[in-house]
């Protein structure tokens, strides 16, 4: 067994390479938490022109093939992008750009060839940033009774109803979506999904005001929307995956949001966690010196050790082309469920001042106050902790003789 | 990066398994329960011939010289068993602690012995009345001519019953790390083990009444050692006995995925409810965190990174998730679990004896914290 990626001559090179093209690049204070709207607007642009700049060398998707935009390298070159991206506190992309991310993966598999030139290039070059549409008021975990319709007309579909829980803020250029493309048909033979432009006639966003937005990965910008659509008319040719086959495209989005790809990054809540732990007196000492403080600090540790496992493993699955089954939903269960128990356990370390964003008396930024929230809205999105736990029964076989096969991502 | 067994590891795990079948199927696990020793004679002569109690023993002394890695693949098939008897007490922890303590003629007496399985070492170091520590060793030995004679009770002692040498703690001064080692003959006058009764698997008493070692029996040759030799000894072993226990997870994973398939209540197979679901998913992701921070602790001891946190870490949540793996499996069964026969009850009995075996979860977790600088 090997834990960690060795790497060759060429990757130190190429690490070497990324690194002095990042320092050169990479805007200063792009990890920061904005101080106000406008700061929070202008580091969303920088990290645009940051992607854009990225995308022109075919890092920001490094993986994804040349011929559509993409890097077109080998895993053990995108794993040093990853890396480094992760040293500066940013990802891959560095903004918000789930809809990219995951249509793009489900565009590659399901697309026609056509299709793939006319979308895949923008969002692998970083052009445009996408959202992503799936829940509905009443449809959550039972995404597949959506009921916003897209109907054929002529050359076109018409789509309306309503979207919730979407994207961040700012704005997006493009929206990948799922809808029910025969409100007579069967259930699971009635879908489609759609990559649309996000400024239609008939489309309209509306900020959400929830408890918290449940973002990960300093990608989080603490908004979430509501979506109408009123007739808003699209190309046809944006309809992905052929229409009412849309539960089959859905298997290849979800198994990746799911966590299937797995993640070798650092744990930020952890080392900020401990930091403020150790730099935090009450009752004269220091938090990391009281003992009731470190046995829960011992637990903390543990369970985000146990999640970056989860990850690296799933990674490695990946990495060596090896055959997956719970795997992908169990970290995501993990996870959640991790972070969720962490809220009362934070909140019992560390006192009321987990609770504050006050800038003197609240934690810097006011990162446990945002994980006190986040920890528990975080359960939901990207399917509950509870569908994730179907998701694992199904693909253990439990009860059942036949397990079930997790979804086609490449 | 590849987190797949090797070719060679994958051999040895097939020859483990299909040796476990034919050696001590449930049948023959079951029925040593009732036993005073946990050592089946032919088995361990079987075993001893595979060159299974000197995996971790240098060549130089007739061992296989075999990495953590390997020789946790063998334990996590043991653990599958649970295949009790002195493998690891003497295999494992007793041969590293005389390579990391003793003088080079007390490895030349004993070691060669042990990877052959004909000596078995058995660790005593509890006293009654102590938790798990440098300090729970209160024995004091007294001078006699030529060595030292010991009276007192050693609690919790795994397999000294099936030990042909113990190997003592006992306290030499008043620090609490000035803990010494003495190497005892167990059938030795004044010498009496015996298995405790109970929900606990061959963890013993040994009755100590004058009982006389020479002074060459002194490990390393100078007192005061004892504690920090244990201490580099258990960082080595630790993760061999957390292999395992990650086997026994894995056994009773498997065993209620096939109970949830083919138990039938209500028309179906019980499976079918999203509350026996959610058994085995709890069940499995305890296995799951067992067998990789195991598996990452073993891979850095091997390729000489520092692991001591990793491996602290590593057996507080093995001896937490062989303990809770068991709990969901006995809800996923309910009445049948509780049956003898059916295998289950062997592996929860040693789910819990291993979970305070060498620190419990939270000894370790505190070590943990200690060892991140916090």
């Amino acid at each position: 067994m090997d834990f960690e990626v060795t790497y060759s001559e060429e990757q130190q090179r190429f690490r070497q390479e990324v690194r002095a093209w990042l320092a050169e690049h990479v805007p200063p204070g792009a990890a920061r938490t904005p101080v106000s709207a406008e700061d929070n607007y202008g580091r969303y642009l920088d990290l645009r022109e940051l992607g854009r700049a990225l995308g022109a060398k075919g890092w920001l998707f490094p993986r994804a093939p040349v011929t559509y935009g993409g890097g077109g390298l080998d895993l053990d070159h995108a794993v040093i992008l990853e890396e480094e991206v992760d040293r500066l506190d940013l990802s891959l992309p560095p903004y918000y750009d789930s809809g990219g991310r995951l249509g793009a993966a489900s565009i590659l598999v399901w697309g026609t060839e056509e299709q793939k030139r006319a979308f895949l290039p923008p969002i692998y070059t970083g052009q445009v940033r996408t959202w992503q549409l799936l829940s509905e008021p009443g449809a959550g975990s039972d995404l597949a009774s959506v009921s916003m319709t897209a109907l054929r007309d002529g050359d076109e579909y018409v789509l309306t109803g309503q979207k919730i829980f979407v994207g961040s803020d700012n704005g997006a250029d493009r929206i990948w979506l799922i809808a029910c493309t025969d409100p007579n048909g069967r259930r699971h033979e009635n879908l489609a999904w759609f990559m649309i432009d996000a400024k239609l006639p008939g489309l309209e966003v509306q900020p959400m005001e929830l408890m918290g937005t449940g973002g990960e990965g300093g990608t989080d910008s603490g908004v979430k929307n509501t979506v109408f659509f009123d007739g808003v008319r699209v190309p046809a040719f944006s309809l992905i995956g052929g229409e009412n086959n849309g539960w089959k495209v859905a298997s290849t989005h979800l198994e990746l949001e799911h966590g299937a790809g797995g993640r070798i990054g650092r744990n930020r809540l952890w080392e900020r966690l401990l930091r403020y732990c150790r730099e935090t007196k009450r009752d004269g000492l220091a938090l990391t010196q009281d003992r009731d403080v470190r046995d829960i600090l011992a637990d903390v540790y543990i369970k985000a050790e146990v999640t970056r496992l989860f990850g690296l493993r799933n990674f490695g699955l990946i990495y060596s082309g090896r055959k997956r089954s719970y795997e992908g939903p169990q970290l995501s269960y993990y996870r959640k469920m991790a972070g969720l128990w962490m809220t009362g356990a934070i909140l019992e370390a560390v006192g009321p001042a987990a609770l504050t964003s006050d800038p003197g008396w609240g934690s810097p930024d006011g990162f446990l106050e945002l994980q006190q929230r986040n920890g528990i809205v975080a359960v939901h999105p990207g399917g509950t902790a509870d569908v994730q736990r179907v998701s694992m029964a199904r693909r253990i076989g439990i009860g059942r003789a036949a397990p079930e096969s997790a979804g086609k991502v490449e | 990066m590849d987190l797949a067994l090797t070719e060679s590891q994958e051999m040895l795990k097939g020859i483990a398994r299909s040796f476990m079948a034919r050696e001590a199927p449930k049948d023959v696990i079951v029925g040593l329960e009732s036993e005073p020793s946990g050592l089946i004679p032919e088995l361990w002569k079987k075993a001893c011939g595979l060159g299974w109690l000197g995996m971790l023993i240098p060549a130089e002394y007739g061992g296989g010289e075999a990495s953590l890695c390997d020789t946790a693949v063998l334990y996590e098939e043991l653990g599958r068993g649970p295949l009790p008897g002195p493998f690891f007490s003497s295999g494992v922890l007793g041969a590293l602690v005389l390579l990391e303590g003793a003088t080079p003629e007390q490895r030349r007496a004993l070691l060669p012995a042990v990877a052959r399985g004909e000596r078995i070492l058995s660790l005593a170091v509890s006293d009654p009345g102590t938790s798990w520590g440098a300090h729970g060793v209160t024995l004091i030995p007294q001078r006699e001519k030529g060595g030292f004679s010991l009276t007192g009770t050693k609690l919790f002692a795994a397999d000294a019953t099936s030990a042909t040498d113990l190997i003592v703690a006992v306290r030499t001064a008043d620090a609490p790390g000035d803990v010494s080692f003495l190497l005892l003959d167990a059938r030795a006058p004044g010498v009496s083990t015996r298995r405790l009764p109970g929900f606990l698997s061959w963890q013993c008493e040994v009755a100590l009444e004058r009982a006389l070692v020479p002074d060459t029996a002194l490990l390393g040759g100078a007192p005061g050692q004892g504690w920090a030799t244990l201490t580099r000894a258990m960082l080595r072993a630790l993760p061999i006995l957390c292999s395992y226990m990650v086997g026994g997870c894995q056994a009773v994973y498997e065993m209620s995925v096939s109970h949830s398939r083919t138990r039938v209540q209500f028309g179906v197979p019980v499976g079918r409810f999203q509350r026996v679901q959610d058994h085995i998913v709890r069940l499995v992701n305890h296995l799951d965190a067992a067998r990789w921070t195991t598996g990452e602790a073993l891979w850095k001891l091997d390729t000489g990174r520092p692991a001591e946190a990793s491996v602290h870490l590593a057996k507080a949540v093995a001896s937490e998730g062989y303990l809770e793996a068991c709990n969901a499996a006995h809800e996923v069964h309910a009445g049948m679990g509780s049956m003898n026969e059916y295998g289950l009850a062997a592996h929860t009995q040693m789910s819990r004896t291993l979970f305070h075996y060498l620190g419990d979860p939270r000894w370790h977790k505190r070590r943990m914290a200690d060892a991140l600088e916090w």
